[in-house]
């Protein structure tokens, strides 16, 4: 343990649309490249004809009912533990993690969340959905309320995936575009499903275009997109489209720093080196500022610059485009706010590391005010932007959050938060972001938004 | 004889050197430039290699008046004025008054070697108005005997729509457009549809008017925007497979390049060739040489006609550069797209 050992890149591969139990390769070509540099996988793309043909085949075959159960158990099973289309579960790992720069402790932690969300799915039903026995006769049967499910992932973390695979549990036949970089778990989940006795015209799996994905999520009965502001916008308010966007997880900090707290707010921006959409970004406090700043600065400063691969890792990594990116983006909010992990840090907001790979420092600014606009950015590594509250700026600054984290003794302000229709989480002291149990919502019910009432009354 | 090889080809730039820098043959747009290009046109141009010498005019095809454009020696003739689609900003006009329907005789010998049939009816929907296309279709249907149909599009709409966010709105044209090729396909008999990419890709979306236009059409063309080689292959093979699915690369400028009769062991399904009396299509690299065959270049045009001249054009698009196919004398294009840097201009292919 602790040895660094220089991991060999895996072999680049080689990925193509997969439809009802087929590969097709696509004539439309493009690379997938590694954190290290170089390729990682020859991707071949649908373009929309090739997407319209999948959606058509799916279609056809849709019926909308339920695989049995023990289908995902066994799937999750043999996505951990079993080779699947050549590919063992370490090959998988190391593949997404240069992919996407996750470490592999966390990606080890993903296959494991995977697996127990896949295996919760049934209780996570029972807990979203309302008793349906009404007397003697008189039934509800909770129904797909479609036959096509669309999934356009994105790529900074595999655990997503279990939405569409949920979807198909519950009975929709499934067309999923992976994240442009993580194209290896969905691929991994499908073999697994199908090798655990799924019926292959119940899935497709389609690398392509965000147009492609936009032109899916129109035709599908149900949707999901996941991703950035931008990518997310148009599908705001479609009732059939489930968005997962930008988290805007914030903390409401009215009470004083020790270190447990510290150590709380630094776990909550930089668990999964921040590429969690429940990563605490914004801190809005009643106390000191700079303080408050200056301590999560240096409890997060402390964390090592380490390739992804080794054992001790805890920041993403990712390759040379990302990171002049995230350079500029970096530069370009430290110019508007001030900067607090320069004290305590390196200086340069991402560091080259031996082995070809770029790591982004965490960051944490203040600005002076709650409203500032720039309260709310959200960056892919660790960032927190710490700004001042108090009664005078209400629920305001607090709205529009994944997660809201409260560390307050008023009950009127809890209460308040609770009621707020854009905080769609709370969470009360030192409690992790996206701690959880099956039928607690992540973002209202999406048991319900898959599945619909039907009235079912039987002649006694 | 037509001029075919480059030997002729040089004679034939040689002959038209002294038709548009003649003082009663030319155009007053090139009279007007012949003393300020550095170079006596009349004797310092003696073939193809010379005529990247000329500056490129086509931003001035914006602007222009069109009279200026057309030769003296061709004053008694009716011309009409066309404009291109304005993808890349104003419109540029061109003039014809014959040129143009000389091309479509040797185009439609190309198609129907391609296995678009030789009579039948046409339907175009695509735009007509300003737009050249409009009347290269018509053209083709009259030459085989045909009646034209044609469904109005207004490409510059699209692109106002398309530039502005505003799909839905492009989305609900697009409708509208197949909702008028739906009524002419279910009551008149159509041989061959001529559309764009993008059309298709709707009409395929459309099960009824898929139906009807995979079972009811003898030939496809495509043209105007360009198309990747997998949703190529849906076409051929998916969606239409019992029909000839063929392209035409082509512009207002340059005139039109259909796909060359497939040969075996093509590495791209599908190369267009220009018309190799009056175009040259090269592909070149930042500096302007040529790239070697099966490397990507940009398109320079030349086009060298009675009616217009149009020498030294950097286009929008980029290709793969391919030999000639056997029988001919012009290198082939594969695999076209658009340019991507143009000047920071923001190229908005639209649905045409």
């Amino acid at each position: 343990m602790g040895t660094p050992t220089p991991t060999p890149a895996p072999a680049p591969i080689t990925v193509d649309p997969y439809i009802c139990g087929r590969t097709t390769a696509s004539a439309d070509r493009t690379r997938l490249p590694s954190v290290l540099g170089g390729d990682l996988a020859d991707i071949g793309n649908a373009p929309r004809l090739l997407a319209l043909a999948a959606l058509n085949e799916i279609r056809t075959h849709a019926d909308g009912r339920a695989p049995a159960t023990e289908i995902f158990t066994e799937a999750a099973r043999l996505f951990a533990t079993a080779t699947l289309e050549g590919e063992t579960p370490q090959e998988y790992v190391l593949r997404v993690s240069h992919a996407t720069g996750l470490t592999a402790a966390a990606m080890d932690q993903a296959v494991r969340d995977l697996v127990a969300e896949i295996g919760e799915l049934p209780e996570t039903t029972a807990a979203e959905l309302p008793g349906t026995r009404f007397g003697e006769g008189f039934g509800t049967r909770w129904v797909p309320r479609g036959r096509v499910f669309a999934a356009v992932m994105a790529s900074n973390h595999p655990v997503p995936n279990v939405s569409w695979v949920q979807a198909l549990f519950h009975g929709y036949s499934v067309l999923v575009k992976p994240g442009s970089r993580d194209p290896f778990t969905p691929r991994r989940l499908i073999a697994a499903l199908l090798a655990a006795g799924l019926e292959p015209a119940k899935v497709a799996f389609l690398p392509c275009a965000h147009a492609v994905g936009d032109f899916l999520l129109r035709e599908a009965d149900r949707g999901i997109i996941y991703g950035g502001a931008r990518a997310v916008a148009q599908w705001q308010d479609r009732e059939s489209v489930a968005v997962r966007g930008p988290g805007r997880t914030k903390a409401l900090l009215d009470q004083d720093l020790d270190d447990s707290v510290v150590d709380h707010l630094a776990l909550s921006a930089s668990f999964d080196g921040g590429t969690r959409c429940t990563n605490l970004s914004a801190v809005l406090t009643t106390r000191p500022v700079g303080e408050v700043a200056d301590r999560l600065a240096e409890r997060l400063g402390r964390l090592p610059s380490l390739p992804a691969t080794e054992d001790e890792a805890t920041l993403l990594v990712v390759d040379r485009a990302r990171a002049e990116q995230i350079r500029e983006q970096v530069a370009a909010l430290r110019a508007q706010l001030t900067d607090h992990s320069v004290g305590f840090d390196s200086g340069d907001p991402v560091v080259e590391l031996d082995d070809g790979s770029f790591l982004p420092r965490p960051v944490v600014l203040s600005a002076d005010r709650a409203d500032h606009p720039a309260v709310g950015t959200e960056l892919p590594f660790p960032f927190v932007i710490v700004a001042p509250w108090t009664d005078a700026d209400g629920v305001a600054p607090l709205r529009e959050s994944l997660v809201l984290n409260v560390l307050t003794d008023r009950e009127e302000l809890v209460d308040e938060a609770v009621r707020e229709p854009s905080v769609r989480k709370v969470t009360r002291g030192t409690v992790l972001p996206w701690t959880a149990v099956p039928g607690i919502p992540h973002d209202d019910n999406y048991t319900q938004f898959l599945l619909e009432p039907k009235g079912m009354v039987a002649q006694r | 004889m037509t001029p075919h090889s480059d030997t002729e080809f040089d004679a034939h730039i040689r002959k038209l050197m002294a038709w548009h820098f003649g003082e009663d043959t030319g155009s007053p747009f090139w009279l007007g430039k012949k003393g300020r290009l550095g170079f006596d046109p009349l004797t310092d141009i003696t073939g193809l290699a010379d005529l990247a010498r000329f500056p490129d005019v086509s931003e001035e095809l914006r602007t222009v008046p069109a009279q200026r454009l057309i030769p003296r020696g061709l004053a008694g003739r009716p011309f009409r004025v066309y404009d291109s689609g304005g993808t890349t900003g104003a419109p540029k006009r061109i003039v014809d008054s014959g040129y143009r329907s000389t091309l479509l005789e040797w185009a439609r010998e190309r198609l129907i070697a391609s296995g678009v049939p030789g009579d039948g009816n046409w339907l175009h929907l695509g735009p007509s108005g300003p737009h050249v296309i409009g009347f290269d279709v018509s053209r083709y249907a009259a030459l085989g005997g045909g009646v034209f149909y044609t469904v109005d599009l207004d490409p510059r709409w699209v692109k106002h729509l398309l530039g502005a966010g505003r799909t839905d709105e492009a989305d609900d044209y697009v409708q509208h457009l197949l909702d008028q090729a739906e009524t002419i396909l279910e009551s008149q008999d159509i041989a061959v549809l001529n559309t764009t990419p993008p059309l298709l890709e709707a009409i395929c979306a459309r099960p009824k008017l898929h139906a009807r236009i995979r079972d009811g059409v003898r030939a496809i063309i495509w043209a105007g925007t360009s198309i990747s080689a997998e949703s190529l292959r849906q076409l051929d093979e998916v969606f239409f497979p019992g029909q000839a699915v063929v392209g035409i690369y082509g512009n207002s400028l340059m005139g039109v390049a259909p796909q060359r009769p497939a040969a075996p062991g093509d590495p791209y399904p599908c190369v267009f060739e220009p018309y190799p009396v009056t175009t040259r299509l090269e592909l070149v690299d930042d500096e302007g040489a040529l790239v070697p065959y099966g490397e990507r270049g940009r398109v320079r045009l030349h086009l060298v006609a009675e009616e217009m001249f149009l020498p030294n054009i950097l286009e929008r698009d980029s290709a793969v550069r391919l030999a000639p196919g056997p029988g001919s004398v012009v290198d082939g294009l594969a695999d076209v797209q658009t340019y991507t840097a143009l000047d920071g201009v923001r190229i908005i292919e639209g649905v045409y």
